[in-house]
């Protein structure tokens, strides 16, 4: 600590946090206090939420992998043609991986945290929703094949019914946990899960795999700009004291 | 001018409860996870924890996971309300109310 800020004459409330020597029994006057009180809220937030970008960019490369190797089935005839045998584990196999990454950083990013049964079960009951959504969905979908749906309308179906429930599913997230990104990728997905049938196929799994992928790639910059700004703002969280 | 509340009043106390005040009621956090988001020395953090805690603004639950024995640290209702006050009278000394 090199500075002490209530000698530092009339900066502006966040230089004098920048460089206030925290470790001390001492207070600052009212609007460093003010900012520091402020600063460190944000700080702690942006701690906390420092794994999200991550799970944004890990979908984002699933959606552009994924629906990429879908759309390479048939794409790109006749001059290359990505084998269902491969494209089926391809797309699977990112999204098993993304699924494991995400819970994976929302357990450590939870480590040492104790909420109240309320949030508890807020938690656990949005979680479970992603599994009946994602059975039932699934269920639905088989009965109106049995039904006489083509596979040529199931092609359609199941990549828009996912992707909307999975747009709808981010609405909640942000409506339960007042995150503003996670409202704006959630109603980003919503549109083109219904856009995505327009496109005809193979192009509805290029359009997914790009207008997906590529909005949660930059969904992920943007979180991980917004938190660097914050951090620097914060000095870091704070300095050692 | 209102009394800004001298338990609070202190970079590293204010710290500490801005800190807990982002937990959600009755949620804690362990004293290893706030002192690395804080980067507070485990010293340090003690000793105005103490402070926090002889004014029942901070409640201390000592459990064990496993052998390890472990300490969780939340705001009680009575601090809660003494940092919104804290709040308040900043605000109001600053003239934004």
């Amino acid at each position: 600590m090199t500075n002490n800020s209530r000698d530092a004459g009339p900066a502006n409330a966040a230089d004098r946090f920048a460089h206030a020597p925290l470790d001390d029994d001492a207070a600052l006057d009212p609007a460093a206090m003010y900012a520091l009180l402020n600063n460190q809220q944000k700080s702690v937030e942006t701690q906390m939420g420092a794994f999200v970008p991550y799970i944004t960019l890990a979908w984002g490369l699933t959606w552009l992998i994924g629906f990429g190797a879908l759309w390479l089935i048939d794409g790109l005839q006749p001059v290359f043609s990505l084998p269902l045998a491969a494209a089926v584990p391809i797309f699977i196999g990112t999204i098993l991986i993304s699924g494991g990454f995400s819970a994976w950083l929302g357990i450590r990013a939870g480590r040492g945290m104790r909420g109240n049964s309320a949030s508890a079960f807020t938690g656990t009951v949005y979680g479970i929703t992603w599994s009946i959504g994602a059975t039932a969905l699934g269920i639905f979908g088989s009965a109106l094949q049995h039904q006489g749906m083509s596979a040529e309308t199931a092609n359609f179906f199941y990549p828009s019914a996912y992707v909307l429930f999975a747009g709808i599913m981010y609405i909640i997230a942000a409506a339960i946990w007042h995150a503003v990104p996670s409202l704006v990728g959630g109603c980003w997905l919503v549109v083109i899960a219904v856009a995505a049938p327009f496109f005809g196929y193979p192009g509805h799994y290029l359009f997914l795999a790009l207008a997906g992928g590529l909005a949660f790639i930059a969904l992920s910059v943007y979180g991980a700009v917004e938190q660097r700004r914050i951090r620097s703002l914060t000095n870091g969280g704070g300095p050692r004291g | 001018m209102d009394e800004l509340d001298p338990v609070i009043h202190a970079q590293a106390r204010l710290r500490i409860m801005s800190a807990l005040s982002t937990l959600e009621a009755d949620g804690s956090i362990s004293f290893p996870r706030l002192q690395e988001l804080l980067d507070m020395t485990a010293g340090n953090m003690s000793t105005h924890l103490r402070k926090l805690e002889d004014a029942a603004y901070v409640d201390i639950t000592k459990t064990h996971k496993g052998r390890t024995p472990i300490t969780y640290l939340g705001l009680s209702k009575k601090g809660r309300r003494a940092f919104e006050d804290y709040m308040e009278t900043l605000r109001s000394v600053l003239g934004e109310r």
